[in-house]
C-alpha cells in the first residue's frame, strides 16, 4: 500500500516535469528559430557600406542605411534622456511620498496599467500634439513618443525598487536626524541603484524596438538628418519600409537591420541581468566575486 | 519642575494608533546617565513607547499622542518641535542591525556630515565613536570596506558608534541583541554598561537576565499600562505588584 503511493508520487512528479519541460522547449525554440533566421539572412548581407552610405535610390543595388542608424540613435538618446529623470522621480515620489495617499495610489496602478499602453497610442498623442502644430512630422514629436512609453516602465521598476528597501533603514536615518530628502538620496536611491539601473536599461530596451509610435510622428527620410524638428529615419521605419519594397537589395538590407537591432537589444537585456544578478558591471569585480 | 539628575520625565503619556489606544497613562522618570529598562510581554507597548521618545511615530500616518515628554525643560510631543533636532539629541539603535549601504567610515559619519563635521574632525570623531563601541580594533584597517561585510554584532556595534557619534544625551535601544549571538550580546551589554558615563540610555529587552545584569531601573510594562518601575534590583528581588512577581519569576510571558 505505502509502496504504491510513493511510486504513485514518483511517477506524477516525472509526469509533472516532463510537461514543464516540454513548455520550455516550445518557447526556446520559437526565440531561436527567429533569432537563426535573422542571423542566417541578416549576418551575411552587414557590410561597411550598410554604416557609411545613406539610401541609395530605389531599384538600385547602392546605398547603406547609415541615416536609419544615427536617426535611431538620435530620438533614442534623447527619448531616454526625457523619460528617465521624469519616470525616475515619479516612482520616487509614489515610493517616498504619495506611499499614503489615495490619489497617488490611483495613479500609481494607473501607471501600472500603461505599463502595458498600445505604443500606436503613444504614438497618436504625439501626432495631435507635436506633428500639427508644427505642419510637418519631426523626430522631437517620435522620441516625446518614446518617452511617454518608457516613463511608466521606469517609475513602476522604481517604485519596485525603492519598496524593497526596508523600512528600518529609512528609520536609522531618522533616527539620526537626516532630512527627508537626505534619507532619499543618500540611503534609499543608494540601496536600490543597481535595480533601479536595470529597470532604466530595460526601459530603454522596451524603446529601441519601437515601430508604430514613430511611424507617423519621426516618420521616414532618406537622408542623413540631424534637425529633430524635420522628418529623420529610424531603424525600425525603415526596416518595415524596406520589407514593403518590391526590391531585393533593400529586402537584404532590412534582414541585416534587424539583426544589428535584436543584437543590440539582446546586449541590452543580457546587461540587466548581468547587473541583477553580480550588482555591478565593473568587469574586474565580476572576476573577483567568482572567484 | 523638574529634579536636577531626571533627564527625561513622562507624563499622563496615552498613545493611540488611530482610534486604538496602546499606551495608557504612562508616568516614568528616567534618570541621568542611568540605564533604564523596559520589561514585559510581546505586545504590551514597550517598543510603541520607547518609540515616542524620538518622536518615530511621526513617520506614520493617523497616529496620536496625549500627555507630555518633559526633556531639557520642553515637552518634545509639542507640534512645533524641531524633530531633526530632537533626534540627533535623542539617538536610537533597532532590533536588527540597519548598516547603510556605504564603507564603514561613511556610515558613521553619515551623522556627522549632516551636523556640518568635516575634514581631520571627521576623522578624529569617527574613530572616537568606533572606539567607544569597542569596534576601532575590528574595523581600523577597513574603514573603506563595505559596512555589509561585517558581522551581525560587529554591524550592530557600528550603529551604536554611528548613534554615538552625534553626541546624543540619550540613546534608545530597541531589543538590541535579539538578533545576536550569546557573545555579540556580551559585547553589547557590556558596551551599554560603559556608554551610561555618557549618555542616558532606555533599553527595551525581551530578556530578563539581560535586564537584571545591565540596568539601574526596570520598568514592568502590561497590555499598555506601566505597572511598576524602581530599582532593578528591588525589582527583582522584592516586586510591590502581584503582576510583576508572576512575570519575573516566570509564571506568564
Amino acid at each position: 500500500m505505502e509502496k504504491i503511493r510513493i511510486f504513485r508520487r514518483k511517477i506524477i512528479n516525472k509526469f509533472m516535469l516532463f510537461i514543464s519541460f516540454l513548455a520550455a522547449l516550445y518557447g526556446l525554440f520559437w526565440l531561436f528559430w527567429i533569432l537563426g533566421t535573422l542571423f542566417v539572412n541578416g549576418f551575411k548581407h552587414i557590410n561597411w557600406e550598410l554604416f557609411v552610405q545613406d539610401s541609395g535610390p530605389p531599384g538600385l543595388n547602392i546605398g547603406g542605411l547609415r541615416q536609419a542608424f544615427v536617426g535611431h540613435f538620435i530620438i533614442t538618446v534623447l527619448g531616454t534622456i526625457v523619460g528617465v529623470p521624469i519616470g525616475l522621480f515619479a516612482g520616487i515620489y509614489y515610493a517616498e511620498y504619495g506611499r499614503h495617499s489615495k490619489f497617488f495610489w490611483i495613479l500609481r496602478n494607473v501607471t501600472d496599467i500603461m505599463v502595458s499602453t498600445p505604443s500606436i497610442i503613444m504614438g497618436a498623442v504625439m501626432y495631435a500634439l507635436l506633428v500639427v502644430p508644427l505642419n510637418h512630422f519631426n523626430a522631437l514629436s517620435g522620441s516625446m513618443a518614446l518617452a511617454m512609453l518608457m516613463v511608466p516602465v521606469i517609475s513602476v521598476t522604481t517604485f519596485e525598487m525603492l519598496n524593497l528597501v526596508p523600512f528600518t533603514l529609512r528609520e536609522a536615518a531618522y533616527a539620526l536626524g537626516a532630512y527627508k530628502w537626505q534619507i532619499i538620496k543618500d540611503i534609499v536611491l543608494r540601496s536600490a541603484k543597481v535595480g533601479i539601473l536595470t529597470g532604466v536599461i530595460l526601459g530603454v530596451a522596451r524603446i529601441s524596438g519601437e515601430t508604430a509610435p514613430l511611424l507617423f510622428t519621426a516618420f521616414n527620410n532618406h537622408y542623413l538628418s540631424f534637425d529633430i524638428l524635420k522628418p529623420m529615419a529610424s531603424l525600425t521605419v525603415t526596416i518595415f519600409d524596406y520589407a514593403m519594397s518590391p526590391y531585393e537589395y533593400w529586402h537584404n538590407q532590412a534582414w541585416a537591420a534587424s539583426f544589428c537591432l535584436a543584437f543590440f537589444i539582446l546586449v541590452l537585456s543580457l546587461l540587466a541581468k548581468f547587473l541583477l544578478h553580480y550588482g555591478t558591471l565593473n568587469v574586474f569585480k565580476i572576476i573577483k566575486k567568482k572567484k | 519642575m523638574q529634579e536636577r539628575n531626571v533627564e527625561i520625565e513622562v507624563r499622563n503619556l496615552n498613545f493611540y494608533y488611530g482610534k486604538e489606544k496602546v499606551l495608557k497613562n504612562i508616568n516614568l522618570k528616567v534618570y541621568r546617565n542611568k540605564v533604564t529598562a523596559l520589561i514585559g510581554p510581546s505586545g504590551c507597548g514597550k517598543t510603541t513607547f520607547l518609540r515616542c521618545f524620538n518622536r518615530m511615530h511621526d513617520l506614520y500616518v493617523g497616529n496620536r499622542y496625549e500627555g507630555e515628554i518633559i526633556f531639557e525643560g520642553r515637552n518634545i510631543l509639542d507640534k512645533n518641535v524641531d524633530l531633526i533636532e530632537l533626534r540627533s539629541k535623542i539617538g536610537m539603535v533597532f532590533q536588527k542591525p540597519t548598516p547603510f549601504p556605504m564603507s564603514i567610515f561613511d556610515n558613521v559619519a553619515y551623522g556627522l556630515r549632516l551636523k556640518g563635521v568635516k575634514g581631520e574632525e571627521l576623522k578624529e570623531k569617527v574613530e572616537e565613536a568606533l572606539k567607544a563601541a569597542a569596534l576601532w580594533d575590528e574595523v581600523k584597517d577597513r574603514l573603506k570596506e563595505s559596512a555589509f561585510s561585517l558581522s551581525g554584532g560587529q554591524q550592530q556595534r557600528l550603529c551604536i558608534a554611528r548613534a554615538i557619534a552625534v553626541e546624543p544625551k540619550v540613546l534608545l535601544f530597541d531589543e538590541p541583541t535579539s538578533a545576536l549571538d550569546p557573545i555579540s550580546t556580551a559585547k553589547i551589554e557590556d558596551l551599554i554598561v560603559q556608554l551610561k558615563t555618557k549618555v542616558t540610555i532606555v533599553i527595551v529587552t525581551h530578556n530578563m537576565q539581560q535586564a537584571a545584569r545591565i540596568s539601574d531601573y526596570t520598568a514592568f510594562m502590561y497590555l499598555g499600562e506601566l505597572i511598576e518601575v524602581g530599582p532593578t534590583e528591588k525589582i527583582f528581588t522584592n516586586p510591590e505588584k502581584k503582576l510583576t512577581e508572576d512575570y519575573i519569576t516566570g509564571r506568564f510571558g
